[in-house]
Parts: C-alpha cells; sequence; structure tokens
C-alpha cells in the first residue's frame, strides 16, 4: 500500500526544504552506543538536525530512536553499564565535554515523554517547577513564564482559572500539552519528543500537532513517531533508521514520495516495520 | 459438555469455600481484636464501681461498749458496760458463750480504746480503773470442718484517777516490741500518760498538765510505733508530744488548727496521718510535713463532707486508708483520705448510730444504734485509692510535701500505701518515644533516600537485606545489649557520645562537601566505589578526631568529668540507664520499620516523574527534594507513624535499658518507666483482681487505644497524602 502523503501541505510548503541550505544546531558524528558491552544499539550514527525546524525520527519498533533522542539530553547518563562512543555537539560545542554542566544542557534542550507525566501537584507548579530549579525565584516573573508557556502550548485559555488546580485533574490530551508548556517555559533551544501523541485520541493528537506547528518557528523540535501520517504532517525532515543505524534523511517531501534507499521504500510503503 | 460442567461445579465450590474462609478470617480479625478490647475494658471497670453499703442481717441487744469480728465473719464480740462480753455465731444465729472482765459491784466501763489491729483493749470504768484486755480468736480444725473459738485475756488493771474525779479521753495503743502506751485526762485538764516498757519491765507515768498549760483536753490520740502523742483541745489547737524519751514526754509543737472545738482525732495505719473532726461537723486530714527548714509543720491535705453536726467518734480502718466518722445526730460518713472522697453518707434509717467496727477485712461494717440493734452491713469498696483524679491527677500522698503525680504500686509494710497515677507512666512511653524517634526518624529516612535515590544498585542491595537483619533482631537483644554493655560505655565516654551525636555530624558535613570542591568532570572520573570510600574516611576521622579531642576537652572545660560539671553547674544527675541509651537502642527498634517503608515508598515514585524531573534541568537532589519527596510523604509518613507505634509498644527495650524510674524529668540523662514495662514487671506481682492488676489492665487498654489511634492517623492521613501527592 502506497501512503497517501499530502507534502504540499499548506504549512510545510513555504519552508525550503533543502538540507544542504539549512542551519545545523545539533550534529552527530560516528555515534555508537552501548547498553550492553560488545552490542551496538546505535551504529555508526551521523546526522545534522536543522535549527528551527522540525525533525521526525521514524523506523521500526527497537531500532533505537529513542535511545539517540535521550543522547541529546545525555537522560542515558545514569543507565549503568552505557558506553557511548562518537561526538555529539549543539551549537558546535559537544554536549559530552567535561565543561558542560548536565542542568544547563537539559534547560537548552528540552524532552517531552511518550506517556504524560506531569508532577502531582497545581498546574501552576508545574510549569513553573523548571524555572524554579533553574534559579527564577521572583513570583512575578515565574507568573510571566508561566502564562506564555502555556499560552505557546495552547493550554492556557483551558487552565488559566484553575492554575492551582492538580495538573492530575486535566485529561490526557491538556496533560500532554502542559508537559510541553512545562518544557517550553525553561526556554529551550531544542525540544526533544518521544512519541508525544502516541497514547491519544485523535482529536487530542490534532491539537498537539498544531501546538508543533505553531512552534516550529521558535524551535527545534526533534519528534520521534511511529505515525508516519504524522510524521508526513508536522515534519520538515525525516530520519529514516533501522537496527542502530540512520538510514535516510531527508526533507520530509523527499522521503516520503521519493526516497533514495530502497529500504526506506519497502518501510513507508508498509512492507515491514 | 459433561465434563466442563463437572470442573464449573468444582470451581465454584472452591471459589464459596475460598471465600468463607477468606470473610471468617477477616472477621475473625475483628472480633478478636474486640474481644480484647471488651476483655481489657471488663477487668478496668471494676475501678470505677460506687461505693455501696448493703444490710446483710440484723441482731438485737443492748448497745455495746466494744464490739468486733473474727477474720472468716463467724463470731462477733459485744462488750457490755457491766463487763460482760458476750459471743454471738453468725451461723447459728444465737450467743453461743459469755466472760466477764469481773468488774466490782456497781462498776461501769465508760469508753474503750483500742489498737488498730484491734488485738488489745483498754476499758476505762466510772470509778476510775483502766483494765487491759485481749479478745482473740481462735481456729480450730476437725476434720474439714473449722471452729472459731475465743479467748479473752486480762492483762490487769491500775487506777487512773486521783480522789474520785472523772476520767476521760483514753487512748490505749501497744508497739511491736510490746511496749504500751495509755493516755487520760482527768477532769478534762490533768493529762496522763503511762508508759509500760516491757523489754526492762518498768512503768513510767507523766503528768502533762503543765505542758498543755491546763486547757480543756477534748480527744487524745496516741501512735505506739511512732511514739507520738496529740491531744486536742476546746480552741482548736493541737498537741504533739514526743514520748519516745519514756523518762520525760517532750512537748514538740502545738499548733492551732480550727477555730472551734476540736472533738475528735484518731491516726490513720501508718500513724502518719491524722483525722480531726469539729463540733461544727468538718473533717479534716492532717499530715506532719517538713518544710524547707527541716521543721515539722502540721498540714492539712485533705478535707471530707462536713457533717452539719459534732463529730463523736473517728474509726480508721486497719486494712487502708478508709475510715468512718460518726456525729452527734448518728449519721455516718464512709471516707477514703488519700482521695478526699466522701464514698458513703449513711444514717441507718435515722436509728442513730452510736459504734460502729470494720470486719478484720473491712468488707463488713457493724453498726450498733440507740434502738438496741446490731446491723451487720456489707460493704462493697474494693478499689477506694484509685479514681480518675488518682489516675490523672495530683493527690497529696503522705510523707509528700505537696500534691504529686507519682506511681509507686508497691512497697514493704501493710501500712504501704500504693500511689498509682499513670501520668509518669504515659509520660515516661511519650518520653522514650520521643528520643527514639528524634534519633531514629533522620537516619531511617535519609538513609532510605540514599538507597533508593542515590546509592549504587550493588550496595543498595547490601544494605536493604541487612537493616531487615536489624529489625529481625529480638528486642530482648537490644535491651540487652542497651542495659549491659551500652549503658556503661556511654557513661564511661559520655563526652565522646554527647560530640558524636552533635558536632560530629556537622563536621562530617564539612568534610563531605569538599568532595564538591572537586571540579565536576574530575569527579565523575571517581566511581561510586571511591564516594564511598571517601565517605568511610571521613568518618572515620571524624571519629578519630573527636576520639581524640574529648579526653583533654574533658579535661579542659568539664574538670575533666562531665557528669559531675553537669550536676554541679545544672544540677543535671545522671543515670547510667538513661533516656539516650534507651532513645539509641530503641531507635534501633525502630529505625528498620522507618526504613523499610520509606525505601518502599521512594522506590515506588514513578520513574516517569523523576525523568521529567531531571529532564527539566533539574539536579538530582533537586529531584529528590521537589518531586520524590512530596510524591512520597504519604508512605514516609506512614512510616513514621509505625515506627511510632513500634515505639509505644515496645516493652523488653525499655524494660532493660531504663532504669525504671517513674519519675516526671524531660531531661536526657534520666531514666524513665514506660506503660508497656510497667505492666511487665508487675503484673506478675499484682494480686488478681486486686487495684494494681486492674490498674494494669487499664493501662494496657490506654496503650491499645493509644497504638489505635495512631495506627488509624497513620492510615488516615497517608492516605490523604497520598490521594493529593500519588494520583499517577
Ligand atoms: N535502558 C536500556 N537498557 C538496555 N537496553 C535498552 C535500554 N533501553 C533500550 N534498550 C534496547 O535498545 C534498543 C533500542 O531501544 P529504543 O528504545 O531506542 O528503541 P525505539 O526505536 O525507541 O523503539 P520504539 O519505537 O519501540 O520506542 C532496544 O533493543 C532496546 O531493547
Ligand atoms: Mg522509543
Amino acid at each position: 500500500m502506497k501512503i497517501n502523503v499530502n507534502v504540499q501541505n499548506s504549512l510545510s510548503a513555504s519552508y525550503t526544504t533543502d538540507l544542504s541550505k539549512e542551519k545545523t544546531i545539533l550534529e552527530t558524528k560516528n555515534v555508537d552506543l552501548c547498553y550492553v558491552p560488545q552490542v551496538k544499539t546505535l551504529k555508526n550514527v551521523t546526522i545534522q538536525i536543522p535549527e528551527k525546524k522540525v525533525t521526525a525520527f521514524i523506523g521500526p519498533s527497537g531500532c533505537g530512536k529513542s535511545t539517540l533522542l535521550r543522547c541529546f539530553n545525555r537522560m542515558n547518563d545514569l543507565i549503568p553499564g552505557i558506553s557511548m562512543k562518537g561526538l555529539i555537539s549543539i551549537d558546535g560545542i559537544d554536549i559530552y565535554s567535561p565543561e558542560i554542566k548536565l542542568e544547563e544542557l537539559r534547560k537548552k534542550v528540552g524532552m517531552v515523554f511518550q506517556k504524560s507525566n506531569p508532577f502531582p501537584m497545581g498546574i501552576w507548579e508545574n510549569v513553573a517547577f523548571g524555572p524554579k530549579v533553574n534559579g527564577i525565584k521572583e513570583k512575578a516573573e515565574l507568573d510571566e513564564i508561566v502564562e506564555s508557556a502555556l499560552i505557546q502550548a495552547d493550554l492556557w485559555n483551558e487552565v488559566k482559572d484553575r492554575l492551582n488546580n492538580s495538573a492530575l485533574d486535566l485529561s490526557g490530551g491538556q496533560q500532554q500539552r502542559l508537559c510541553i508548556a512545562r518544557a517550553l517555559a525553561n526556554k529551550p533551544e531544542i525540544i526533544l519528543m518521544d512519541e508525544p501523541a502516541s497514547a491519544l485520541d485523535p482529536i487530542s493528537t490534532s491539537k498537539i500537532e498544531e501546538t508543533i506547528d505553531e512552534l516550529r518557528e521558535n524551535y527545534t523540535i526533534i519528534i520521534v513517531t511511529h505515525n508516519m501520517q504524522q510524521a508526513a504532517r508536522v515534519s520538515d525532515y525525516t530520519a529514516f533508521m533501522m537496527t542502530g543505524e540512520m538510514v535516510e534523511f531527508n526533507a520530509t517531501s523527499k522521503l516520503f514520495t521519493n526516497p533514495e534507499k530502497k529500504l526506506t521504500e519497502d518501510y513507508i510503503t508498509g512492507r515491514f516495520g | 459438555m459433561k465434563e466442563l460442567t463437572k470442573f464449573q461445579k468444582r470451581l465454584k465450590f472452591e471459589n464459596k469455600v475460598a471465600s468463607g474462609l477468606i470473610t471468617l478470617g477477616g472477621y475473625g480479625v475483628i472480633v478478636s481484636v474486640l474481644l480484647i478490647f471488651f476483655f481489657l475494658v471488663l477487668e478496668t471497670l471494676p475501678l470505677f464501681w460506687k461505693t455501696s453499703l448493703e444490710k446483710d442481717f440484723e441482731i438485737s441487744g443492748k448497745t455495746p461498749i466494744s464490739i468486733g469480728m473474727d477474720d472468716y465473719k463467724e463470731l462477733v464480740y459485744q462488750v457490755y458496760e457491766n463487763g460482760i462480753i458476750s459471743y454471738y455465731n453468725i451461723k447459728q444465729k444465737k450467743n453461743i458463750k459469755y466472760d466477764t472482765l469481773s468488774l466490782s459491784a456497781g462498776e461501769k466501763i465508760i469508753s474503750s480504746s483500742s489498737t488498730l489491729e484491734r488485738d488489745e483493749i483498754a476499758f476505762c470504768t466510772d470509778s476510775g480503773r483502766i483494765i487491759n484486755a485481749s479478745i482473740l480468736f481462735t481456729q480450730e480444725y476437725r476434720g474439714n470442718s473449722r471452729t472459731i473459738g475465743s479467748k479473752l485475756e486480762k492483762y490487769g488493771d491500775f487506777s487512773g484517777n486521783e480522789s474520785g474525779k472523772s476520767l476521760e479521753n483514753l487512748s490505749f495503743d501497744k508497739n511491736e516490741n510490746g511496749n504500751k502506751f495509755w493516755v487520760w485526762t482527768n477532769d478534762k485538764k490533768n493529762v496522763f500518760i503511762k508508759i509500760f516498757d516491757l523489754e526492762e519491765d518498768s512503768n513510767y507515768t507523766h503528768n502533762l498538765t503543765e505542758l498543755t498549760g491546763g486547757t480543756k483536753i477534748t480527744a487524745s490520740a496516741i501512735n505506739a510505733e511512732t511514739e507520738v502523742l496529740f491531744l486536742s483541745d476546746e480552741n482548736g489547737e493541737i498537741f504533739y508530744f514526743d514520748i519516745s524519751d519514756y523518762e520525760s514526754p517532750e512537748l514538740k509543737s502545738h499548733w492551732k488548727v480550727s477555730n472551734n472545738e476540736i472533738t475528735a482525732i484518731s491516726f490513720l495505719i501508718g500513724g502518719n496521718a491524722m483525722v480531726l473532726g469539729s463540733k461544727k461537723g468538718e473533717v479534716e486530714v492532717w499530715f506532719q510535713i517538713r518544710n524547707e527548714n527541716d521543721d515539722l509543720v502540721f498540714t492539712k491535705t485533705h478535707v471530707f463532707e462536713n457533717h452539719n453536726s459534732e463529730i463523736t467518734k473517728i474509726v480508721p480502718s486497719q486494712r487502708n486508708r478508709t475510715f468512718i466518722t460518726i456525729d452527734k445526730l448518728g449519721e455516718l460518713h464512709l471516707n477514703y483520705s488519700t482521695t478526699s472522697a466522701t464514698n458513703v453518707k449513711f444514717d441507718n434509717e435515722k436509728k442513730g448510730i452510736k459504734l460502729v467496727e470494720f470486719s478484720p477485712t473491712a468488707d463488713v461494717i457493724i453498726v450498733a444504734d440507740d434502738n438496741s440493734k446490731i446491723g451487720f452491713f456489707n460493704l462493697q469498696n474494693e478499689h477506694p485509692e484509685v479514681t480518675v483524679n488518682s489516675l490523672f491527677g495530683k493527690i497529696w500522698y503522705e510523707g509528700y510535701s505537696k500534691p504529686e503525680f507519682v506511681w509507686q504500686s508497691t512497697g514493704g509494710s501493710d501500712a504501704f500505701e500504693p500511689k498509682m497515677s499513670l501520668i509518669p507512666l504515659i509520660f515516661g512511653t511519650i518520653k522514650g518515644t520521643f528520643y527514639a524517634m528524634i534519633f531514629s526518624i533522620p537516619i531511617a529516612i535519609l538513609g532510605a533516600i540514599y538507597v533508593s535515590q542515590f546509592a549504587p544498585k550493588n550496595l543498595a542491595a547490601i544494605i536493604k537485606p541487612v537493616i531487615e537483619i536489624m529489625a529481625a533482631l529480638p528486642s530482648v537483644v537490644i535491651g540487652f545489649l542497651a542495659g549491659l554493655f551500652f549503658s556503661p560505655l556511654f557513661e564511661k565516654n559520655l563526652l565522646l557520645i554527647l560530640l558524636l551525636s552533635t558536632a560530629a555530624p556537622i563536621l562530617f558535613v564539612v568534610i563531605i562537601s569538599l568532595w564538591g570542591l572537586i571540579p565536576e568532570d574530575k569527579r565523575r572520573k571517581f566511581s561510586n566505589t571511591w564516594e564511598l570510600i571517601f565517605v568511610f574516611i571521613a568518618m572515620v576521622l571524624v571519629f578519630i578526631i573527636f576520639w581524640g579531642i574529648s579526653e583533654p576537652l574533658g579535661t579542659y572545660f568539664f574538670d575533666g568529668n562531665i557528669k559531675n560539671w553537669l550536676y554541679t553547674n545544672f544540677n543535671i544527675g545522671y543515670d547510667q540507664r538513661n533516656s539516650l541509651v534507651v532513645g539509641i537502642a530503641l531507635g534501633f527498634a525502630v529505625i528498620p520499620i522507618i526504613f523499610t517503608i520509606t525505601e518502599d515508598a521512594l522506590s515506588n515514585v514513578p520513574k516517569s516523574l523523576t525523568s521529567a524531573s531531571l529532564a527539566l534541568g533539574a539536579s538530582k537532589w533537586q529531584t529528590v527534594q521537589r518531586v520524590v519527596l512530596p510524591a512520597a510523604s504519604g508512605g514516609i509518613f506512614a512510616a513514621i507513624i509505625l515506627g511510632l507505634g513500634r515505639a509505644i509498644g515496645e516493652t523488653m527495650i525499655v524494660l532493660m535499658a531504663t532504669g525504671n524510674t517513674p519519675i516526671l524529668d524531660l531531661s536526657l540523662f534520666n531514666g524513665f518507666r514506660a506503660m508497656s514495662a510497667t505492666i511487665a514487671v508487675e503484673i506478675p506481682e499484682a494480686p488478681v483482681g486486686g487495684s494494681l492488676y486492674r490498674v494494669l489492665f487499664l493501662t494496657a487498654l490506654l496503650l491499645l487505644i493509644f497504638t489505635f489511634i495512631v495506627n488509624s492517623l497513620a492510615t488516615y492521613i497517608g492516605d490523604k497524602l497520598r490521594k493529593k501527592y500519588a494520583r499517577y
């Protein structure tokens, strides 16, 4: 079955989709990663993520998309026995170098998880959490940050009257948008999203997609998804991974209509995976 | 198909049996807890029953001078004014025997006075004779039947008046050496005392009139054990004589105690408390108390209900602090000294009570009235010394200078009065629990945080089972170690222990924070093992530092002995088995509980929450502080409360590691007496059904209620917190 992809989608049509013309913000070079010694989960991954674009990672389950994503904010660090080789840099700076402060990196590279995970606190507290742990104390300033983050995440109108209510009282979709707002409150440059809508109903999913669409102007977004239509709808560029290898990285329109690799074509046409 | 239904049938049957058993088990638990509760209540309730007096039977006879009954309540003697003694057998309902004191013709007995034990009586007659006699009961066993007999012994007599004056206010007592004391007055003014020294076989008679100044004497009381004599006069004054020097009795003091005439006085059992009854019907108990200058001061300690009529007689029980007062109108009051309670007021249908006597076991009262009837009344008064006020309020006990909370349930002599205030025990339990909790909460919770959040997996895998083994340590072993090993060790190294528990953690934290000075990238190169080794070295270093300085420090600041220093400068005493030792020992029992439950609660905080926090740029510690701890707060709270419950109920450790001194003192260096330990120590000695026995059951009931409240609180608040923080 050939997927019917509307790449001439009104939103992304106006963007350049030529990788070589993009400014790179995040770059990996020959990244190998082993959870267990000798077993490479990522194999020689090299990719350049363009700035202020939405990049989608697709690929069959277990191919290492999440693993790669977690390398970008070093969430893998704490896993015992893990080892990584190669270079990952943001704005040309090696994020694994000793000078890098983990907290600063994660402030710069936000993350939204597959399953929404709001803290068991009020909505306001959730959004203000990041700025607070990063040293902002003034209430007025925090209020401002919270408001703008909620507005950007399309949640403000729904929650502005009950900012002190428990975040756990929100619906699943609202919770996920709250998590996006929470990540935005840190004013990150890059937002990593690992299947952010996979646990949501179609309406909530489209809301999330709309949000992503509004964010693309100001943020670099890297999104992992299993839903290829979603990748096609929201992303400017798409990377296809398999068994830990970066098979093809290209403009979304190109990758879905005219993939360079046979493997990619087989995958997007649903021949496996 | 058929087989399937068979199988289904079996399944159904099994389900039914299982759910039946489970339901039974559930209800069984509830029922057994309720049963324990009701059993405790049942054993406790009699403490609070009202005193009652119920007529058993009555016999006819003229009003006797003196009356008495044997231990088995079978035989009653009555001494009449003509010197005849009749013996009434209660079973046979008739007089079985007569004796006589052999008075001269026309001579009449006008009054009598007996020892508290009623084993010897002095009579005085209208012709001025004082006659001593004893009426003793004998028991004879023939086969299975017991016969109560009696024996009258006459010890001779002497003349107690000069030239035909009247004789009154006779008091007589005998001490355990057999020395006897009589006091009486002639014409109510002239006071005489006669002392018989058995060992020396000599008699002394003294005229005390000069010492009293010739005032009109209204009553007298002698205590042969303490060798004191009290006289009261018409002006409400009390004269206190020391009669221990048989050759010259000494007037020690006299006190004005009332504006009214004192008409009756009597010692209570033990000879410390004196009951005064006045012309206006006041009844009071007074103690002799030493003041700061070591002078004896006569002090009013208990006041009883007023009779509104002159008090004519005070009859003390020979069992406890119960005494009966009779007034001129023939009404009697049954009072209990210690509790200031008038438990019974009784006028026997206005027949005019003249004479009252307790049976030896004090459960029967014999009442003789004007109408030639002698009534026998059953007295229900098992626990007069226990009231709500005596359990929870301050009570003025004999020998104390003010009302106090005292627990002292058993003593050496018959005259000992049990003092059963639960306040020192409740205080002890709270004190022990408090010190145990301040010791164990920080260690257990910090430990749990470390193990669940920071420790490398393999280390956590060692620590957790070790702590669980700690929980399995029998408390007897902990108590034993604390009492016999750590107490002396602590005493010897007190300063070191104090330094280690206060200054050492601070220094340790300072040293540890040096680790943070190492740049992060270098630090990362060290493995967890190195971090641990560093911590361990820091610990040893801190210990060695304080060990090294504690001795010179002690010599320099505390004159080489911190215990003496504390005592001389702050008046803080040091018991070897004290709250410091117990706090730590009890803490050892509590730590595993708090640790295990807290560790569980912390580990159960979903990883998604910690990941979210870390991904937002929070440090590990910030994450613990702001996400993990609040989310686990319900569990942590429950852990603390369960630890508290354990500390409250713990018995063996507090029993073995404290001195079990029931004192109200917050000091870390004193012991205490906990409720649980008291039950354990005293229940074997408590006579079944006695006051102590029931008070111990009450203590157990309180413990049960305490732990019930604590556990319910834990469940309730834990649930609330969990609802608030833990809906993932
Ligand atoms: N913490 C870990 N420890 C060991 N192995 C892991 C760990 N996390 C992932 N892996 C393994 O690494 C491989 C890649 O996993 P990863 O989660 O990156 O795949 P994925 O592409 O995100 O898959 P999915 O689409 O199902 O989410 C898998 O084989 C997985 O079993
Ligand atoms: Mg994944």
